[in-house]
């Protein structure tokens, strides 16, 4: 298991330097001048030669290729990602300050995922095409073929234009006031709920939690769906092994028989799609947060995208293929957890 | 074979039926068979001839959308289709256990041998996960698997298939039981290991005092362990006897051509004597007796009424109307006794 697990980390640097790499290359389409401006905090300094010669000489972007990647990724071990216009700050600021928003979204987003789906996917498979597995499809196909933006809107439209209940953006006004300004809230995780409860502060978690119910329900009922059908179809496939027929031959109750005999294997083909469930949910992120002003990174990066700022993209795609990397080695390990099979290999 | 003792399991008229989309596929169609203690009976057939699920109706096993609609299933005298689920479910593996074809898939790939082992005695038995274990190690001795202790922390892929189909057998006997039904336990094994695997199944069951039903469709699988003999086809049992009657003057013809399509060493044969045709759909049977769109024998009499089971001899009964002609048959020396 512990081999397993190192030589899954072994390979991790050889991942992020082709992930790299591949950024770079994008990077290094660019014309000179777009590649400058990734730099510069102030439009007019392109207009002064002698300073876009100090930036250009500064971040080597007239080197030759491989010695140009090399500057680069030293730059990105220092933190260095450029200037973000969308954000008016430096990239790394930028991810710093709107990487607790979205982790916020989504850990609450991704719990409700993959427990009820699961959950709601064995049962699924357990009452096969009885009227509980019915009802159960037929939201899940529901939500499985709704768009995320579209889903969205109608929950912003029917949450916040009809009932008012649960408000677009992270905090109310009143809110804000305290929890960036204030003198008595101490921002220990930046995670607004969890700093909120740390403060004692109730009032202040009950509004975070209405902002953020809207983006939770748009994200998790998309994915939940999927899930829900790749668990149930995998039980499904499970029941019908020998092996549960062994079990049952031996006289094990039907609640062991499906949690203990059935469940763990059945996992085993869920746990590889959750991976990259959580993975592809990060694109849902950007759409959720856009359609919600939630001042997180996937706002931040459709705002940037818009904005052909080039510097923020680039940050935002290096972010988010280390989640993809890191992601991918959890799921590897959690693989091994489950099947005694793999950790031998 | 005269036993005026009672039988330990008496079925009598079984009917188990598939209800699919297409029809009805009568699986198992008016079984009656009888086990005694420390007996083992032989359930002979082609695959798809319904022994399988017969031993899955005992065991109250069946997949949907099968259902056994009629007969009785007697063990020590009590009908186990009266049995609520619970009550059924403490009969399996305690009183009737039951071991699988192919090891690799009946064993669960996520559990430790010994996990699945001491799972079947702290089902029926009051104890503690220790002592289970330590049964379980023991039953493993018992099998002959080799390193036991080593054996209990491992996943059935790190065993080889005869050592799987060991760890399955332990697990069979874990709770002492009456009855066993083999579903071919050694289809899936080479020759060598075939053997081994029978031997010790015979004098487990003369250790635990247990019956035995083996379904099988290879009669010398029959030869070397059976008592009595059952040849299934098509839902039905067609004869049913004892294993050297079987063998040495059996009456139906589907028995006589099994017997003959055989290669054997001793007699010089040109031409393997298969038996003509296929298993019929079991969707669509054909009229009369089953076995007549394959029969040599068959006339018309074959094609219009299906004969009934009927007692030839003592401990001898055949379902077919033309016996005399394949005795005739047999006198020409067409099989020579095994």
């Amino acid at each position: 298991m512990i081999a397993y697990i190192i030589r899954r980390l072994l390979l991790l640097p050889i991942i992020l330097i082709g992930v790299t790499f591949l950024i770079f290359c994008m990077f290094s389409l660019l014309s000179p001048m777009e590649r400058l401006a990734t730099y510069v905090n102030d439009p007019s300094t392109l207009k002064n030669p002698q300073a876009a010669e100090r930036i250009i000489e500064k971040y080597h972007l007239n080197d030759p290729f491989p010695l140009g990647y090399i500057q680069w990724v030293k730059r990105i071990a220092k933190f260095d990602l450029g200037w973000s216009q969308a954000a008016n700050q430096p990239v790394w600021d930028a991810i710093c300050q709107r990487f607790p928003a979205t982790l916020e979204l989504v850990i609450y987003s991704i719990v409700p995922v993959i427990l009820v789906g699961i959950w709601l996917g064995v049962i699924s498979a357990v009452h096969h095409n009885d009227i509980i597995d019915q009802s159960i499809r037929v939201t899940a196909i529901v939500g499985w073929s709704l768009p995320t933006f579209i889903f969205g809107l109608l929950v912003l439209f029917v949450f916040y234009g009809i009932l008012g209940w649960l408000p677009p953006g992270r905090l109310s006004t009143w809110a804000q006031d305290i929890v960036y300004t204030g003198t008595n809230f101490h921002s220990y995780t930046h995670l607004v709920t969890i700093d909120a409860l740390l403060n004692g502060n109730i009032p202040i978690f009950v509004d975070a939690l209405r902002h953020l119910c809207a983006p939770i329900i748009t994200l998790s009922y998309v994915y939940w769906a999927f899930l829900l059908r790749i668990a149930r179809s995998s039980m499904l496939d499970t029941l019908r092994k020998d092996y549960i027929r062994t079990a049952r031959a031996k006289g094990v109750d039907e609640h062991t028989v499906i949690h203990k005999h059935a469940e763990r294997n059945a996992l085993i083909p869920v746990v590889t799609i959750a991976g990259m469930l959580i993975i592809g949910m990060l694109g849902g992120v950007v759409v959720a947060e856009t359609v919600f002003t939630y001042p997180g990174l996937g706002f931040w990066a459709a705002t940037a995208a818009q904005q052909l700022d080039y510097g923020s993209v680039i940050g935002f795609a290096l972010l988010f293929a280390l989640i993809m990397v890191v992601g991918n080695l959890v799921v590897d390990v959690s693989y091994a957890f489950i099947d005694p099979r793999v950790r031998l290999e | 074979m005269v036993n005026d003792k009672k039988p330990l399991l008496k079925i009598e008229g079984l009917k188990t039926y598939f209800f699919t989309e297409n029809g009805v596929v009568k699986a198992v169609d008016g079984v009656d068979f009888e086990v005694y203690k420390r007996e083992t009976l032989g359930l002979v057939g082609e695959s798809g001839c319904g022994k399988s699920v017969t031993a899955f109706s005992i065991m109250r096993l069946l997949d949907y959308p099968g259902k056994t609609i009629g007969g009785k299933i007697l063990f020590k005298d009590e009908n186990l289709l009266k049995k609520n689920n619970e009550e059924m479910r403490k009969i399996r593996g305690k009183e009737i256990a039951m071991i699988f074809q192919e090891p690799m898939t009946a064993l669960n790939p996520v559990l430790t041998i010994g996990y699945q082992i001491s799972e079947a005695l702290m089902m029926h038995f009051d104890i503690s996960k220790e002592e289970a274990m330590r049964r379980s190690v023991k039953l493993l001795k018992k099998v002959s698997m080799p390193i036991p202790e080593q054996r209990v922390n491992e996943y059935p892929h790190q065993l080889s298939g005869g050592m799987r189909q060991r760890a399955m057998i332990s697990m069979a006997m874990a709770c002492d039981p009456a009855l066993l039904i083999a579903d071919e336990p050694t289809t899936s094994l080479d020759v060598t290991i075939q053997a081994q695997i029978l031997d010790l199944m015979k004098s487990l069951l003369q250790e635990f005092n247990a019956s035995l039903i083996m379904i099988t469709h290879d009669l010398s699988v029959i030869a070397e362990i059976a008592d009595k003999v059952a040849v299934m086809y098509a839902g039905k049992i067609v004869e049913y006897t004892d294993k050297k009657t079987i063998f040495h003057t059996p009456l139906h013809p589907y028995t006589f051509g099994l017997l003959t399509s055989i290669p054997r060493l001793d007699v010089e044969m040109k031409k393997l004597n298969a038996i003509s045709g296929t298993v019929p759909d079991p969707l669509k049977f054909p009229e009369g007796c089953k076995f007549n769109p394959r029969c040599k024998f068959a006339t018309d009499k074959c094609r219009k009424k299906e004969p009934l089971l009927i007692k030839i001899e003592e401990g001898h009964m055949v379902r077919c109307w033309h016996i005399d002609k394949v005795k005739k048959e047999m006198r020409k020396g067409f099989l020579v006794g095994v």
